[in-house]
C-alpha cells in the first residue's frame, strides 16, 4: 500500500496518520453503527442522508476498512519486518511488495530511527509503556534521546534490548547502535 | 463585514452559539472567558442573550449597574459600559433582561455594536448568544474568529444544532457573495432549486462553485475561516462523548465544512452549586474534573487542536 492509498482509507475512517490497529477498529465500528443504523446524530437530518448515500458511504467504510486490516496482515506476516518499517530517509523503501530482507548495513538504530519504525509499525507508545512496565517518559526519552534522564548504561541495555524485541528488530544491533551514541554523548561530558 | 473581524492588536473574537436554550452557552462562554483571563489574557465577556441574559450570575453578580440597554437607547459606548469582576484583567457588558427584544434591534445599531467590539482594547472578546437563529445571533456569530458551538448529548439540542450551523453558513454564503456584488444569485438559485437539482446547502455550494469560477474562488477564500469548533456540554458516559466525534462526521458530511471537536465538559452538579453561591467556578472549584476540561477546551480551541476521546464507540 502506498502512502497515498494509506492516508485515503485512514481518511474515510476519520483517522490521523498515527492511528493504531485497535484505533482504526473502534473507528471503523462506530462510522458503521452511525451510518448504517439509527441514532441521534443522525436522524434529526435523516432526509439529508438517502438510503442510497448511507450505502456508498458504508461501501466506502467496508473497503478502507479491509485494505488497511489487509495492510496490517500483511505487515505482521513479514518474518523481518524492519526492512519494511526502516525510515525512507536512510534509503528502505516502504514497499511491501519487496520481500523483506535484511536492513540496510549501514542503518543506525538512534532514537529516533526506533521512534519512526515504531510508528511504521502502528504501536502506541503506552502499549509498549504497559509491556514491558517501563514508564512512558523513560521510553520517550529513549526515542528523543535524552540521555541525561536515562538511567546507567547496564539498564539501559536491558531495556533496549526489550524494546527491540517489542518492534521485532535485532537486540544486538539496536544495542550496539544506540550505545554507542550514547557513550560519545557521555564522553563529551 | 467579513474582512473586519480582527481584533484591536490582533485579538480573537469568540462567540459561543448552538440554537437550543438550557445547554450551557453561557457556562461555557463565562467559564472559558475566566481561564482565558486566569492565563493573563485581557478579556471582555458580552452578553448578546438579549431578553435572556444572565452571564453576570455566572460571576456572583445580581443585579448589573450597567447593560447593553444604554448601548440601544442612549447610545453609550461600548467600552463604558463593562462591569468589574473578582480579576482585574476580565470585565462583562451585561446583557438586558427586560426592554429589548432580539429583532427589534436595528440593523444600523448592530453594524455600530459590531464596531465598537471590535474596537475594545483587549485580546479577547467573548460573545454569549441567545437560543435560536435569528439573524441578529447568526451575524454576531459570525463576526467571531473562533466561532463555537456547544449542544448537549440529547436529540433536540443535536437537531437545533445543525439548523444553527446550516443557517449561519447560508447567512455567510449569502453575506459574502452580496459582498462582491452577486446579492440576489444565492437566493434566486435557492429558490429555484429543484430544476438546478440541487437538495441541500452543500449542493448549492458546489453548484456555485463549480458554474462560477470567479465565485468559487471567492467561496474558498471566505469560507477558509469558517470552522467550527465543537463542545459537548453535560456528557455522562463515553458514548455521550464519543457522539462529538460521530457529530462531527455527520457535520463534515452533510455541509462539508470542517468541525474541530474541541471538548466535552462532564455533567456535574457543582456547576449549579457554583452560580448558586455566587463564586465562579474556573476561580473557586479549579480542582473539579469539569474545571479541568474547561481548561483543555481553552487549549485545543486556542491551539486547533482537538480533544482525545475514549476508546469504544457509541
Amino acid at each position: 500500500m502506498t502512502p497515498e492509498e494509506m492516508k485515503r482509507h485512514l481518511d474515510v475512517l476519520e483517522l490521523g496518520a498515527r492511528a493504531t490497529p485497535s484505533e482504526i477498529k473502534n473507528a471503523y465500528l462506530r462510522l458503521r453503527k452511525l451510518y448504517g443504523g439509527t441514532s441521534i446524530v443522525l436522524d434529526p437530518i435523516a432526509e439529508e442522508f438517502s438510503d442510497k448515500k448511507r450505502s456508498k458511504i458504508l461501501q466506502e467504510i467496508e473497503d478502507a476498512y479491509a485494505a488497511l486490516l489487509k495492510a496490517g496482515r500483511e505487515r505482521e506476516a513479514a518474518p523481518m519486518p524492519y526492512a519494511a518499517a526502516a525510515p525512507a530517509a536512510v534509503g528502505a523503501a516502504p514497499k511491501e511488495a519487496e520481500p523483506a530482507g535484511p536492513p540496510p548495513a549501514d542503518l543506525v538504530f538512534s532514537g529516533p530511527v526506533l521512534r519512526e519504525v515504531r510508528e511504521r509499525l502502528g504501536i502506541d507508545l503506552l502499549e509498549i509503556s504497559k509491556l514491558l512496565k517501563l514508564r512512558g517518559e523513560l521510553l520517550r526519552g529513549m526515542e528523543e534521546e535524552r540521555y541525561e534522564i536515562l538511567p546507567e548504561e547496564i539498564y539501559l541495555k536491558v531495556h533496549l534490548k526489550n524494546l527491540a524485541a517489542c518492534l521485532r528488530l535485532k537486540p544486538a544491533k539496536v544495542v550496539d547502535d544506540y550505545i554507542a551514541r550514547y557513550r560519545e554523548w557521555k564522553s563529551k561530558r | 463585514m467579513a474582512n473586519t473581524t480582527r481584533l484591536a492588536k490582533e485579538g480573537e473574537i469568540w462567540a459561543v452559539g448552538g440554537g437550543k436554550g438550557g445547554t450551557g452557552k453561557t457556562f461555557i462562554t463565562s467559564s472559558t472567558g475566566t481561564t482565558l483571563a486566569k492565563r493573563g489574557h485581557r478579556v471582555v465577556m458580552v452578553d448578546m442573550d438579549i431578553g435572556g441574559a444572565n452571564l453576570h450570575s455566572f460571576f456572583g453578580i445580581s443585579r448589573p449597574q450597567k447593560s447593553l440597554t444604554s448601548f440601544f437607547e442612549s447610545g453609550t459606548r461600548l467600552s463604558d459600559l463593562t462591569v468589574d469582576t473578582d480579576l482585574p484583567n476580565m470585565s462583562l457588558i451585561t446583557g438586558d433582561i427586560h426592554s429589548i427584544a432580539s429583532d427589534t434591534i436595528r440593523f444600523s445599531q448592530k453594524l455600530k455594536l459590531f464596531r465598537q467590539i471590535m474596537k475594545l482594547n483587549v485580546q479577547n472578546v467573548l460573545i454569549d448568544l441567545g437560543a435560536g437563529s435569528h439573524a441578529n445571533t447568526l451575524d454576531t456569530f459570525l463576526i467571531a474568529d473562533r466561532m463555537i458551538i456547544v449542544l448537549t448529548p440529547e436529540v433536540i439540542a443535536i437537531e437545533n444544532m445543525y439548523h444553527f450551523v446550516k443557517n449561519s453558513l447560508f447567512r455567510k454564503v449569502k453575506l459574502t457573495l452580496k459582498e462582491y456584488g452577486f446579492k440576489e444569485i444565492v437566493q434566486h438559485i435557492w429558490d429555484r432549486r429543484q430544476s438546478y437539482g440541487i437538495k441541500n446547502l452543500k449542493d448549492l455550494i458546489d453548484y456555485l462553485k463549480d458554474s462560477f469560477s470567479y465565485i468559487r474562488t471567492i467561496l474558498d477564500n471566505e469560507l477558509a475561516g469558517f470552522r467550527i469548533h465543537l463542545v459537548v456540554n453535560m456528557v455522562r458516559n463515553n458514548q455521550d462523548i464519543l457522539l462529538g466525534t460521530s457529530i462531527k462526521s455527520v457535520l463534515t458530511k452533510y455541509l462539508g465544512v470542517p468541525i474541530l471537536y474541541s471538548g466535552y465538559v462532564e455533567y456535574n452538579d457543582v456547576v449549579w452549586k457554583s452560580v448558586r453561591e455566587r463564586k465562579q467556578l474556573m476561580l473557586n472549584y479549579t480542582a473539579t474534573g469539569c474545571a479541568k476540561q474547561v481548561e483543555t477546551i481553552v487549549d485545543n480551541i486556542l491551539n486547533g487542536r482537538e480533544v482525545n476521546v475514549p476508546g469504544g464507540y457509541a
